[in-house]
């Protein structure tokens, strides 16, 4: 029972950060259409704006939300420079220009900052064990979920009882009428991709914290499983997407925890067709998206 | 036995000769270096037309090629390596493997290697295949993962992500051009097939393409398996080039070349694949040469890594800004130079119509959680008559047409097509059991000839040894479009968007024909042609039409008989006279006040 208690609780860390990221996806999916590749970019972005404050002696707690405001600002340029000239494209252009996007920005790392993880000193204080009776739970992985949770009741409480959030709500059911409505598209647009990039940000600020470096492929990995996660739940759903996060997250963690020593290696593989088994029953995602099509 | 049509020889005949002059050219007359260069060519051609082969007729962009390619390298390989070497690199392969590892020949290896990206391609292919868009990229892009992961993690097998070697060198120009020509002529000749044109009909609109017999599921699937297949030969080749290789050589760096070779020459064709692969060699194999710092003009360039890599980005991204469809567009090089003869119309043989023609609606009812949608409606349509349905806005006939169509099972009732009952059947069959229809807003394959559109739904019904192309032209013939049989569907005017749509849904030759608004935005003239056609398919194929419509003249000069719905309930049936005198309807359509002054 500790022992699953345990599992219980590393999943909830990594599934809660695969789902920020899966979040972060699907709010720019359900708007635009975009499946942005280049959100691992924002991880890696902000990745390295902290690594760099450190460095240049900010403390800790400036140097997280130096982080965090690079991401949103990194969000927001990637959209008007690299994302507006194909809006309104089909999905497929969208996705081919942000698959481009991410592979120059990747070199772009390697060689204006270094193809080397460059280490990250992060506060001793984050690093220690937390002990609750029989669980062990790393400081990090506390603040992880915890921050998730924050974030994710923080995202729903915007959404549902501010204006700017509504119209996002309102963007993802049908872009063109809230148009009509008299809303601007850019400011839409533009805060979509904001809150993307904060979400990116703040998973991207849990991944250094528990690894402690930052190299330009680090938002690769966690950002490939958000795709898968977002799938899972229902591309454009925004619940799905958390949903999907945590599942993935489980799945892994169970893997992880029971799968036989020799196939341990295969952890990724076996989650990842898991997850699309799924999808010979629920096509359209776990909490798809009612789309009503007009015949 | 796939349709292989003129067409389709000259596409292939027309993409072959510069790949046999190159290796020619190459083999003769061009250094080493640039010989191998030419190789390299011919196996990135194989391996991006099959990439060709799934994403440009599905539309759907596909990550998961490098993996096949992967497969098939890793595959022939083990197949083909040295046995000297294969006992001290891999002395823990599994005894099963050990038994017929090593020492064989490059065709083996080829048989051996495809037979497994065969059979892997099947089996991802069969939840990959009934996804669409977005999803299934991305589901191609965790089939890519799931190959790497696999392979760097059977060390014992593949050596993990050490690097492979003693495979036997044995791919030149040579060797790699037939294989190139194989992969040319499959792609091109499944592109003009019925499974190929349905499929680009399906990438166009996937809605209309099942409303028009196509089993979209199906079509996905064999066109995944047969990229696999020849991408997997690229790897093959690859591997027998390269002599030693690792995981990572075939992730996403191979993934994104193959992207960028597909994209710049356009996704939709073959010749696209040939050409732009062309171009991103040479532009690769230059800036490979910069990479390393080069020496231009006594300018001392620093040195760059991932020079390619941001050259191959940046190709991707001009053409997504400024040219789509990429450098060759929508149609094959051969359809530009030798556009095709004229098909002559010739009407198919009539349906040997079975003895039960009918179409009855019977007892359909129809809730969406709490709100009853339909309920109850029961009329029939008879064959030879245009029955039409009419109500005002939320009467319930969108629920009704979906119902009939099978496309949203009614929660109560039945509806009995030819005996068959639609909501028992896949949607993609119900055109096939005698059920053709239009929509309400216009969805033609906007991307395929006025031909092409009519053609798809010709093949879904046509019997062996029939020519569909000319019992497509025959339908065309009824609406009075067979002139611009080889027009882009997107460029006709509106009006003969209805009637192509009409068109298309003749040639499944149905026993009835269900049109929802068919009028819908037309001009008084356009309407008028409209009348006219319709009146024609009742009088010479005796097809029972159902017409939903809001314009209430059309209905009352067109129907021999009228079904009206209101809130969701049959209130009148019966002759336009009848329904023109009845007062339930003339209540529903004005209001209870004015209809009683």
């Amino acid at each position: 029972m500790d022992i699953f208690l345990q599992q219980l609780l590393n999943a909830l860390s990594l599934g809660g950060t695969y789902a920020l990221l899966a979040l972060g996806l699907a709010v720019v999916f359900s708007i635009i259409g975009l499946i942005n590749f280049a959100h691992g970019e924002l991880m890696t972005v902000t990745g390295y704006a902290i690594c760099f404050a450190l460095i240049w002696g900010l403390p800790f707690p400036l140097a997280v939300i130096g982080g965090l405001v690079v991401a949103v600002a990194a969000a927001v340029l990637m959209e008007r420079v690299a994302f507006r000239p194909v809006r309104g494209a089909s999905g497929t252009t969208l996705l081919l220009t942000s698959f481009a996007v991410s592979a120059i920005l990747r070199v772009l790392f390697q060689n204006v900052i270094s193809a080397r993880p460059i280490p990250v000193s992060i506060p001793t204080s984050l690093s220690g064990v937390i002990t609750i009776g029989p669980l062990h739970l790393g400081t990090i992985q506390l603040i992880s979920i915890i921050v998730t949770l924050v974030m994710l009741l923080g995202l729903n409480l915007f959404l549902h009882r501010t204006m700017a959030g509504r119209a996002m709500r309102a963007a993802s059911e049908d872009f063109a009428v809230l148009r009509l409505m008299g809303m601007r598209a850019n400011s839409i647009v533009a805060t979509a991709f904001a809150i993307s990039g904060l979400l990116a940000g703040v998973a991207g600020i849990l991944w250094v914290a528990q690894r402690g470096s930052v190299d330009p492929l680090m938002g690769a990995l966690p950002v490939l499983k958000a795709f898968i996660a977002a799938i899972i739940g229902g591309l454009g759903s925004l619940s799905g997407a958390v949903a999907g996060g945590f599942l993935l997250g489980f799945i892994e963690v169970i893997l992880q925890a029971y799968l036989p020593e020799s196939l341990l290696p295969y952890r990724d593989a076996f989650a990842i067709l898991l997850v699309i088994g799924v999808l010979l029953f629920r096509p359209q995602g776990l909490l798809a998206r009612k789309t009503i099509i007009k015949l | 036995m796939p349709r292989i049509g003129m067409q389709a020889v000259k596409g292939t005949v027309v993409l072959a000769l510069p790949l046999i002059a190159l290796a020619i050219v190459a083999e003769l007359f061009l250094p080493a270096a640039l010989a191998r260069l030419a190789t390299l060519y011919l196996i990135y051609v194989t391996a991006v037309i099959g990439m060709q082969i799934y994403s440009g007729n599905s539309g759907i962009i596909s990550f998961g090629h490098a993996g096949f390619m992967a497969l098939g390298a890793y595959g022939s390989a083990l197949l083909t390596i040295q046995p000297a070497v294969l006992s001290t690199s891999l002395p823990d392969l599994p005894s099963w493997l050990a038994v017929i590892a090593g020492g064989q020949t490059l065709p083996v290896g080829m048989l051996g290697a495809l037979l497994v990206v065969g059979l892997v391609a099947a089996l991802f292919g069969l939840p990959l295949a009934r996804l669409g868009g977005a999803a299934a990229s991305i589901a191609t892009l965790g089939f890519l993962v799931i190959v790497h992961v696999t392979l760097v993690a059977s060390v014992d097998i593949t050596r993990g992500s050490q690097t492979f070697f003693g495979v036997p060198r044995g791919v030149s120009t040579w060797e790699a051009l037939p294989v190139a020509l194989v992969a040319v002529a499959v792609a091109r000749i499944y592109r003009g097939s019925k499974g190929g044109l349905s499929l680009r009909a399906a990438r166009e609109d996937e809605i209309a393409a099942r409303a028009s017999g196509v089993n979209v599921v199906r079509q996905r699937f064999i066109a995944w398996v047969l990229g696999g297949l020849v991408s997997g030969a690229a790897g093959v080749l690859l591997a027998h080039f390269l002599g030693a290789f690792s995981p990572k050589d075939f992730y996403f760096n191979l993934t994104f070349l193959l992207m960028s070779m597909l994209i710049l020459g356009g996704i939709s064709t073959v010749s696209g694949a040939v050409g732009g692969t062309a171009l991103i060699v040479v532009m690769v194999d230059l800036l490979r040469r910069l990479e390393g710092g080069a020496d231009v003009f006594g300018l001392q360039l620093p040195q760059v890594f991932g020079l390619t890599d941001i050259g191959v980005g940046v190709v991707i991204l001009a053409v997504m800004y400024r040219l789509r469809d990429g450098l060759f567009g929508l149609r094959e090089v051969d359809e530009r130079l030798f556009p095709e003869p004229v098909v002559k119309a010739a009407r198919p043989d009539p349906s040997n119509a079975s003895d039960q023609i009918s179409l009855s609606i019977k007892g359909v009812g129809r809730r969406f959680a709490g709100l009853v949608a339909l309920e109850d409606v029961s009329f029939a349509v008879r064959p030879g008559l245009v029955t039409g349905l009419i109500g005002p806005n939320g009467a319930g006939k969108s629920t009704l047409i979906n119902a009939i169509s099978g496309v949203v099972p009614p929660s109560s009732g039945h509806v009995l097509l030819n005996g068959t009952d639609t909501a028992l059947v896949p949607v993609h069959e119900v055109p096939m059991r005698g059920l053709g229809r239009t929509f309400q807003n216009i969805r033609l394959f906007r991307n395929l000839t006025v031909l092409e559109n009519v053609t798809v739904a010709a093949d879904a019904v046509a019997r062996p040894n029939e020519d569909s192309r000319a019992a497509a032209m025959a339908a065309l013939e009824v609406v009075g479009m067979q002139e611009l049989a080889a027009r882009p569907a997107s460029s006709l005017p509106y009006g003969a968007q209805r009637r192509l749509e009409i068109a298309r849904a003749l040639a499944l030759r149905p026993s009835f024909l269900l049109l929802d608004e068919p009028a819908a935005g037309m001009n008084p003239a356009e309407t008028d042609a409209l009348i006219v056609v319709l009146r024609q398919i009742r009088a010479d194929h005796r097809i029972g039409l159902l017409v939903v419509e809001h314009d209430l003249k059309l209905i009352m000069r067109l129907c021999d008989h009228i079904v009206v719905l209101n809130k969701g309930q049959m209130i009148a049936e019966g002759t336009p006279e009848d329904i023109r005198a009845n007062p339930a309807v003339i209540e529903a359509y004005i209001g209870k006040r004015r209809a009683a002054a």
